[in-house]
């Protein structure tokens, strides 16, 4: 009888062991990206829990976000972007930049939701969401701007739940490393060559070790950064995207990201001393000049030659002045034909400061 | 089949779990170009160190050697240490130091490379001069102005005990300047804790007050400071700060004034004070701190300029005016000591030794925000003779500042980003009667590793002769449940 209670008290054991491990099966098959992004952030999947909440559909989907763009895996941002409309900024935050990165931001940035410039940088301020903050300089190390690069890795490193994590330790060598300042990224990568899992990817990165395909990167990355030092404010996301352009006028994602900042902002004045249509095109662009030059009285043959504007674009925009004019102002019938329109963003988009 | 007995199996076990527990450390990168370009780190070799220092535990950075030996001697005393990792017991390190006290340790290091012998000497000189038992010092992120888990500690140098004295887990995570003593004094010191609820916190003999050093004249809170040698007085500057960054890169941030002024806060009278000469519009002024016989303050200043845009051009120069310590005033006109038109560098940071004999402070190209400034050394004056005291042996190619004196005027810690470039550490110096200053040594800690994964800079250490008397609940305490002290 005895050893019969002790069977039933094991198989019981056994059954909540493999319920319990069947249930961690389910939940790491239903939120990859959850456990991927705990391993960045250098926790266990019940540190990311206390830190990040129990995952949802959403939330698994913006941590895709973070972590193909950690990989720079921009097709697969661009897939997971596409999923679903989050209406975030965050979201559109990694959107904007997969698609700027496949060189196509202008092209696509009407497609889907702009919380106007926050789409594009991620404010950093008292109000900002730890989250939030660590996200926020993976756009500057894509254009090439290691300062701010390396600034929001350090806070991405300061706000995260361990205060380590090779998702920052990585971003501050590789900075370091594209700024030539190797005795700080030498720091980093010590750190990275005594944690297993990153062992090979500080290895490759050590002096000496590089390969002709990370010669390359560091080469490239090396191209876009400024040629001169200028002291500016912590949020002048403007002016650091002209010091780009002013020191590589041939850093196209500095050049796009500053028109699209133009233009999210509605400054048109900003976008025509901004935009110089011989070394970057779009509908986009095209759109925005037929609405400067129309208030401007510029509808010339010879401005839309030297501006590139098609007769569709133009008989398009006839069409929307037309609607517009005709029903007072009112969006209802230019939504389905002109909804993903520069013009109907620039008329009807309106600021959500709750945001 | 033979059968293991059980005894055997134990000691295997155990073996294992020894061998299994022993971490390896991988310490690549080393050399030209990275932090570590000494073959030891930390690298105590022909440094001074004072009679009463924790050990100073070391590691070898080659990362192709084996076999690594250690040969400490002086006199009768020798102690042999084998492998990379050199990790002092506390009572043989106690015993060398004594037997060395005034004298020298003879190091014999060697090691195998590529199958080859590698050997050399060094030394360790023993100065009989102790230096004050305590170093406090905030741990923080390099955050560009924000934070997260602070903590103010308060070290033992003479071994590796520390005691939070002010942390975030008492303070709801709130920001907390760093703590500084009055000429090494633990009876006599301050910090602030800023937000809501918060204010600076005077320990005046281990009683705790709440202050709010604010009236209705003044800029902005008291942000820099120290308190008069007597303990009734404070001298403060009012800054309003403003934090930007370099586009260039590895310059990060830069922090300037848009204006700042001096104050003195009267301690038994709870009222602030501001004189016409030091809070001018056209002129900033900063970094106040006292002569040691409290009838001077110094203080840096500049011609106000359009900022950022002319950055480059702001220059401080350190300028001394007299004060009274019976009435809290601050006289004119001020003497200029060290004159920025004339070096065309800029000065921050003053500070006397408790003697009066050494002035120090740092000197960078421009500005007021040394921590970032590569090129910013320390500066010494020696106050008898107005000479300028060489530091060559101190300064390094990083930015080396935020200094305090031990009480005995014999030495100095300093923060120093030596190295990686980003992280502040714990610097010693030694300074003989004659001025001489020795090569410094970075803070002995417990695992010669521990600097290695440290991603906290030890901002402002400051020095102090006993333990200040209070700890991290007390101050949490005087955030819940005093009220701040009002000044008029």
């Amino acid at each position: 009888m005895k050893r019969k209670g002790g069977r039933i008290i094991l198989v019981l054991l056994a059954a909540a062991a493999l319920t319990a491990g069947l249930s961690q099966c389910v939940f790491l098959a239903r939120y990859p990206y959850f456990r991927k992004l705990a391993a960045l952030n250098g926790i266990s999947l019940k540190e990311a829990r206390k830190a990040w909440g129990r995952p949802d559909k959403t939330s698994e989907l913006i941590m895709g976000m973070v972590v193909e763009a950690d990989r720079e895996n921009w097709p697969k941002v661009s897939a997971l972007a596409a999923e679903k409309d989050l209406k975030s900024e965050i979201g559109t935050y990694y959107y904007n930049l997969a698609n700027a990165m496949q060189d196509r931001l202008p092209d696509r940035l009407m497609d889907y939701y702009q919380p106007f410039e926050r789409g594009l940088f991620l404010p950093v301020g008292p109000s900002s969401t730890p989250f939030r903050i660590a996200c926020a300089g993976d756009v500057w190390f894509a254009l090439g701007y290691m300062p701010l690069a390396e600034r929001d890795a350090m806070l991405g490193l300061l706000f995260s739940p361990a205060h380590t994590g090779p998702r920052y330790l990585r971003r501050l060598a590789e900075c370091n490393l594209v700024s030539g300042d190797s005795e700080a990224a030498s720091k980093y990568l010590r750190i990275l060559l005594n944690d297993p899992s990153e062992r090979d990817w500080a290895r490759e990165r050590l002096p000496g070790n590089w390969r002709p395909d990370y010669q390359l990167r560091i080469a490239e990355k090396r191209n876009l950064a400024p040629r001169f030092d200028l002291v500016h404010g912590m949020d002048q996301a403007q002016l650091v995207l002209r010091i780009l352009l002013s020191s590589n006028a041939t850093n196209k994602t500095a050049l796009d990201y500053l028109l699209c900042y133009d233009l999210l902002t509605k400054d048109l004045d900003a976008f025509i001393a901004d935009y110089d249509p011989s070394l970057t095109a779009s509908h986009l662009y095209e759109e925005a000049m037929l609405i400067f030059l129309a208030a401007k009285g510029g509808m010339t043959q010879e401005n839309f030659v030297h501006y590139h504007i098609s007769e569709a674009t133009f008989n398009s925009f006839n069409r929307f002045v037309t609607i517009y004019k005709r029903d007072g102002g009112n969006a209802r019938n230019l939504t389905a034909e002109f909804g993903k329109s520069y013009w109907y963003y620039f008329y009807f988009a309106e600021r959500n400061e709750k945001n | 089949m033979r059968r293991i007995e059980p005894l055997c199996l134990i000691a295997l076990t155990a073996a294992l779990l020894l061998l299994s527990c022993g971490r390896h450390y991988d310490v690549r990168p080393y050399g030209t170009g990275t932090d570590r370009t000494s073959l030891l780190f930390p690298d105590y070799q022909d440094v001074t160190i004072p009679c009463n220092i924790a050990p100073a535990n070391f590691y070898y950075t080659d990362p192709e050697g084996s076999r690594f030996t250690t040969k400490f001697s002086c006199g009768d005393v020798s102690v042999t240490v084998k492998g990379r990792e050199v990790i002092w017991k506390e009572r043989q390190w106690t015993g060398l130091l004594e037997a060395a006290s005034g004298g020298d340790i003879e190091v014999e290091s060697s090691y195998r490379k590529d199958g080859a012998p590698v050997s050399w000497k060094w030394s360790i000189h023993v100065d009989g001069d102790p230096v004050d038992q305590y170093l406090t010092y905030r741990l923080i992120e390099p955050g560009f102005e924000v934070w997260d888990d602070l903590e103010i500690i308060e070290r033992n140098l003479g071994n590796f005990d520390t005691r939070v004295i002010s942390d975030f887990r008492h303070t709801g995570n709130r920001c907390m300047n760093c703590h500084i003593h009055s000429q090494g004094r633990g009876d006599l010191s301050m910090f602030y804790l800023r937000g809501e609820g918060g204010g600076a916190i005077l320990n005046r003999g281990g009683t705790l007050r709440k202050l709010t050093l604010r009236d209705s004249a003044m800029i902005s809170p008291t942000v820099y400071g120290e308190i008069h040698p007597e303990g009734r007085f404070g001298v403060f500057s009012t800054n309003i700060i403003i934090p930007a960054m370099h586009s260039a890169g590895g310059l990060r941030m830069e922090v300037f004034d848009k204006a700042s002024d001096l104050c003195v806060a009267d301690f038994d009278g709870n009222r602030m004070m501001t004189f016409p000469e030091t809070a001018r519009e056209d002129v900033m002024e900063t970094f106040p701190v006292f002569s040691a016989d409290g009838r001077y303050v110094y203080y840096c200043t500049a011609p106000a300029l359009p900022l950022p845009a002319e950055i480059d051009r702001l220059m401080y120069s350190l300028v001394r005016i007299p004060f009274d310590p019976v009435t809290g005033a601050l006289g004119s006109p001020a003497d200029t000591v060290w004159s920025a038109a004339a070096t065309g560098k800029s000065v921050c940071h003053p500070k006397t030794s408790p003697d009066g004999r050494w002035l120090l402070f740092t000197v960078a190209d421009y500005g007021t925000f040394p921590i970032n400034h590569k090129e910013c050394d320390l500066c010494m004056i020696d106050l008898a003779s107005g000479k300028i005291i060489d530091l060559s042996a101190v300064n390094d190619d990083k930015s080396d500042t935020y200094h305090s004196w031990s009480s005995n005027s014999r030495w100095f810690v300093f923060a120093s980003k030596r190295g990686d470039g980003l992280y502040g550490k714990p610097w010693f110096s030694h300074v003989s009667p004659d001025g001489t200053v020795s090569k410094p040594f970075l803070l002995p800690q417990k695992n010669p590793h521990f600097y290695d994964t440290m991603l906290r800079s030890f901002n402002v250490p400051d020095l102090g002769n006993s333990p200040v008397g209070f700890d991290a609940e007390a101050i949490g305490h005087m955030l819940e449940d005093v009220t701040a002290e009002q000044f008029e």
